[in-house]
């Protein structure tokens, strides 16, 4: 579906420092760095293999950069249907702030020195996997799955689940099952956390003519998705225990995280949460657990950088 | 005979002033890559054991085996070098003796 709405037709206004920031979508950069560095930070712990400060800090500089210039990739492609949403109707490009063909610019020149910089700084493994999430997400995901399949967040979820396993061959140079089970955490975790916000936000996707799950299959069949993904992701949770990569804090946490997710989960599969007669009752919990679900993410890789940084990992099994 | 300055409107005023502080960005950013990259290199060749199996930029493995069987080359070929140098060390030492 084609939408007539791009840059070119709305007023154009003088970009400011802030519309390039917004361009390289800083929240999720944010999430990427994070768990980057718990990548990075637990190969530390787990290997016993140091890294020189300077370089883990241009190693995560790159991490960001590229995170940033696949948003921006991303942006320059979705131009047309983040002009159809209110949700993104106000971002650089379809405001008119930044012209289309610089964000793609900003986002291939930004691409290449990422990549460099993580060459450089680390080692040709965490470069080549650095570039290839970036592919991943600002080709694969942006430009093939998202407007074709249902399955486009199940998929291209492996993009944003890359950082921390690029962490972790940035200081070994190796990606063991230990950094795998990091990579399978985020994406096992991104379904239910972009399902829960697409429940509420569906008829904008609808309109942009995005098949979300909730707009191809239905709320229900989302609700089930949700519950069914998050049964998946509470044993890949805990699995870290089982490898000795987290010990008490981390056993702790998590599994208190674990059992509010399911909880969450639960509660909205039994809800009229996407329902076309849904109530703001049900707008509330699915934008809950949305919140919840940042929460969980951000508390099992907070409880890693503890452990493995700050020297308070006490094993409980391992092999 | 002093000539008149062209009108200039407001609004391409204030692009070039938004051009100027995006090309004042650049360049801190030019400079910024060049200190990171120098600085990085540096540590990189500081750290870079170059008589054994270290490869300056091209020292990842994705399995962790493939490493290890590396590691063990080099260290085989750093013990076959040094056991060449002690033997042409003692028959240089026996030659003298002679």
């Amino acid at each position: 579906m084609s939408v007539d709405m791009t840059a070119e037709n709305t007023t154009p206004k003088l970009a400011t420092a802030g519309d390039y920031v917004e361009l390289l979508k800083p929240r999720i950069m944010m999430l990427v760095v994070f768990t980057a560095l718990a990548g990075l930070v637990a190969a530390t712990g787990v290997t016993g293999q140091g890294i020189n400060p300077v370089l883990a800090t241009v190693a995560i500089l790159a991490v960001a950069l590229g995170s940033g210039a696949a948003g921006a990739i991303n942006m320059w492609y979705d131009a047309d249907i983040d002009a159809v949403m209110t949700r993104t109707s106000t971002r650089p490009i379809p405001s008119g702030a930044v012209p289309k063909d610089e964000a793609l610019t900003l986002g291939i020149i930004m691409s290449a020195v990422a990549v460099l910089l993580m060459w450089i700084s680390t080692n040709v493994l965490a470069a080549g996997l650095l570039a290839l999430s970036i592919v991943y997400y600002g080709w694969f995901y942006t430009m093939v799955l998202k407007r074709r399949t249902a399955q486009n967040i199940v998929i291209g979820g492996a993009a944003g689940a890359f950082p921390p396993v690029i962490g972790w061959a940035a200081v070994t140079g190796t990606t063991p099952l230990d950094a795998w089970i990091l990579f399978a955490i985020i994406f096992f975790w991104t379904p239910p956390h972009f399902w829960a916000l697409s429940l509420v936000a569906h008829k904008e996707y609808e309109k942009a003519g995005v098949p979300m799950l909730p707009v191809t299959q239905g709320a229900k069949a989302t609700r089930n998705q949700i519950l069914l993904y998050t049964i998946i992701l509470a044993p890949i949770g805990l699995a870290p225990l089982a490898t000795g990569l987290g010990g008490w804090v981390y056993g702790v946490v998590a599994a208190a995280l674990t059992l509010v997710f399911m909880y969450f989960a639960a509660k909205v599969w039994r809800s009229e949460a996407g329902e076309p007669d849904a109530g703001a009752a049900e707008r509330k919990l699915a934008m809950s657990m949305f919140a919840f679900s940042i929460l969980y993410l951000f508390g099992l890789f907070a409880a890693l950088i503890i452990e493995h940084g700050f020297g308070l990992y006490f094993a409980i099994g391992g092999f | 005979m002093a000539e008149s300055k062209p009108p200039v409107d407001e609004q391409s005023e204030l692009q070039l002033k938004a051009q100027k502080r995006r090309n004042l960005w650049l360049a801190a950013a030019l400079v910024g890559f060049v200190v990171i990259v120098g600085v990085s290199t540096a540590i990189r060749i500081q750290e870079t054991d170059f008589s054994g199996g270290d490869r300056l930029y091209f020292s990842g493995y994705l399995d962790e085996a493939e490493k290890e069987a590396a590691d063990r080359e080099a260290e085989a070929r750093y013990d076959a070098l040094k056991a060449e140098e002690a033997a042409a060390r003692s028959e240089a030492q026996e030659t003298g003796d002679e």
